[in-house]
């Protein structure tokens, strides 16, 4: 149970550390990342609360798995919008 | 097979293919949106015979199975979706302006039908969250269609509906380790209202707030949908917010604990209000045209979660149909003057509001379509509209205690008529002379006039259609 609460605790915390970087920055790749440590933290809860059952949940694995593709796709969007609005800061400047 | 489900996998199926072969793609979206159209209706003729239905898809069993649930309000949405598919997909396959004629946007806009029929038709909490995901990368990717000036509002749009989405996911994780299931029908009939509960029902509700742009959480909306494509603000507008203020009204009326519900309906009842009232004014402020028409937007989504506000607090079965009105109105309507704005703009070739001084000499057909939409956003009869408000007016009214509620949606017609009137004043000026590109384009224009004069139509039948709402289950 101890071992269950600190991961849970563990994710809550790196979620709001998402959110906070979420907030307080404006760099974009920072943005991108802050948002994947959200996303991690996420997943930390669900892993966290799948051991909670005996045996394991496999149903929240594997919605973990599930949300692992959707944020990976996001990412590639996002960085794909972070470059080209770099790449037209660069211009302006120029 | 199901009709619901022919419905949802039309568009997907015309999307797939897209992607392999680009040919002739705005006939086969359209055909698409019409078949998907058909049968819609034919779902909701067999929903208003047979009662509503469960689809198992693959075959499974409970509590294992994905179900999808078609209802009257389901089918009925999904109709509405495929209809205003069909009347942007006609705008910008035929107008000369529409910048999205030869570019992703028709395999995306498939896409976008077919997320947004899943919405409608799926109870299960994790299947949403993956559809809502799938609206929002879509919609993203429909924003940056409009160039690399866009990339800015289409980066912070994504952002801010990860963001949201990663909300929405704890708040179901929280949820699913508390009670063990997903599927929102079930958790209707085991939820309490405890400490872990209502957490995970704030967290979701924030998420969903924050996707559906409602007050306070709106400010990303107004670039995005002002910067995007004309026919992508349309289908933004009018369709894509409406997803999460599904699920959010989904959750709230069917799912969560009833004193839960009385707690929260105040304060959203509240932000509706302050909607109204915030975003009519930034409206009113406004130096650009498609910002005014995103605000309103802003305001009238307001109405809605008024509405829904309302309908926690009180319990009274009529402000489901008015909640649901006020989503078919400001859809038909706003898909009409976004198109109607965009026409506009790009005819007289500059975004400011200032520019339509005289439209109605330049652009009559557009500048009319802009009027009769504007008039519904109003709540002028006959249109929808009107009919959304006076269902909405009617328990309000009854009871004594509720007038102080009554006086918010005053002060959001109020707000409404002055920016509607902002336009249309400007448009009976002198025109001044014609730019040397003046070159408008008169069919296109009719196109962007179809939705309103549908929206006006919902009047004609609107006793019908109030009656038959207030009789279907929710």
């Amino acid at each position: 149970m101890s071992t269950t609460l600190f991961y849970l605790a563990i994710g809550i915390g790196l979620w709001l550390m998402g959110l906070h970087g979420l907030l307080a920055t404006r760099q974009s790749i920072i943005l991108v990342l802050a948002i994947n440590i959200m996303s991690s933290g996420t997943f930390m809860v669900m892993v966290a609360l799948a051991t909670h059952s005996d045996p394991v949940d496999p149903v929240l694995q594997a919605l973990v798995v599930t949300g692992l593709v959707v944020a990976v796709s996001a990412t590639a969007l996002a960085l794909r919008l972070a470059a080209s609005r770099r790449r037209r800061t660069e211009d302006d400047a120029t | 097979m199901n009709p619901a489900l022919l419905s949802l996998l039309t568009p997907l199926a015309t999307a797939i293919l897209m992607l392999l072969c680009r040919s002739r793609a705005a006939v086969w979206t359209i055909a698409a949106s019409l078949l998907s159209l058909v049968a819609a209706i034919a779902a909701l003729y067999q929903v208003t015979t047979d009662g509503s239905q469960l689809i198992h898809l693959g075959g499974w069993e409970s509590p294992l199975a994905i179900r999808f649930r078609v209802t009257a309000l389901s089918a009925l949405l999904l109709a509405f979706t495929a209809l205003i598919h069909l009347l942007v997909g006609l705008y910008a396959a035929r107008s000369r302006h529409s910048q999205t004629r030869n570019t992703d946007y028709w395999p995306l806009s498939c896409f976008l039908h077919a997320s947004l029929a899943s919405l409608w038709l799926s109870t299960d909490l994790f299947n949403w969250y993956v559809i809502l995901e799938l609206l929002g990368l879509t919609a993203v990717a429909l924003v940056s269609l409009a160039g690399t000036k866009a990339h800015r509002a289409a980066f912070n749009y994504l952002l801010l509906s990860l963001a949201a989405s990663l909300c929405y996911l704890l708040g179901v994780a929280l949820l699913y380790g508390r009670y063990g299931v997903l599927d929102s029908l079930l958790l209707a009939d085991m939820l309490e209202a405890d400490h872990t509960t209502r957490t995970a029902l704030l967290v979701i509700t924030l998420g969903l707030m924050l996707k559906a742009a409602l007050w306070p959480l709106h400010l990303w909306l107004p670039p995005a949908h002002a910067g995007a494509p004309t026919a992508v603000s349309a289908l933004l507008s009018a369709l894509v917010v409406k997803g999460p203020l599904f699920v959010l009204w989904m959750l709230w009326s069917q799912v969560a604990p009833v004193e839960l519900g009385r707690q929260a309906g105040p304060a959203m009842a509240a932000a509706g209000v302050a909607a109204l009232v915030s975003a009519g004014w930034s409206a009113c402020r406004t130096p650009h045209i498609k910002t005014l028409v995103a605000y309103s937007t802003v305001a009238q989504l307001g109405y809605a979660l008024l509405a829904l506000g309302m309908l926690l607090r009180w319990g009274v079965r009529e402000l489901h149909v008015a909640l649901w009105l006020f989503v078919f109105a400001h859809g038909l309507a706003k898909a009409s003057m976004f198109l109607a704005a965009g026409e506009m703009q790009s005819t007289l070739g500059s975004k400011k509001v200032s520019a339509l001084r005289g439209a109605t000499q330049t652009v009559p057909v557009a500048m009319f379509a802009f009027a009769v939409a504007g008039g519904s956003l109003i709540g002028l009869p006959p249109s929808g509209g009107f009919l959304a408000k006076w269902v909405l007016l009617q328990p309000l009214l009854l009871e004594p205690s509720h007038w102080p509620w009554a006086l918010g949606v005053l002060l959001g017609t109020l707000a409404s008529a002055a920016y509607v009137f902002r336009v249309i004043a400007l448009s009976f000026d002198r025109a001044p002379p014609p730019r040397p590109d003046y070159n408008p384009d008169p069919v296109a224009q009719w196109l962007t006039l179809l939705p309103a004069l549908l929206v006006w139509g919902m009047a004609l039948g609107g006793e019908t259609l109030i009656l038959w709402m207030s009789g279907v289950a929710y």
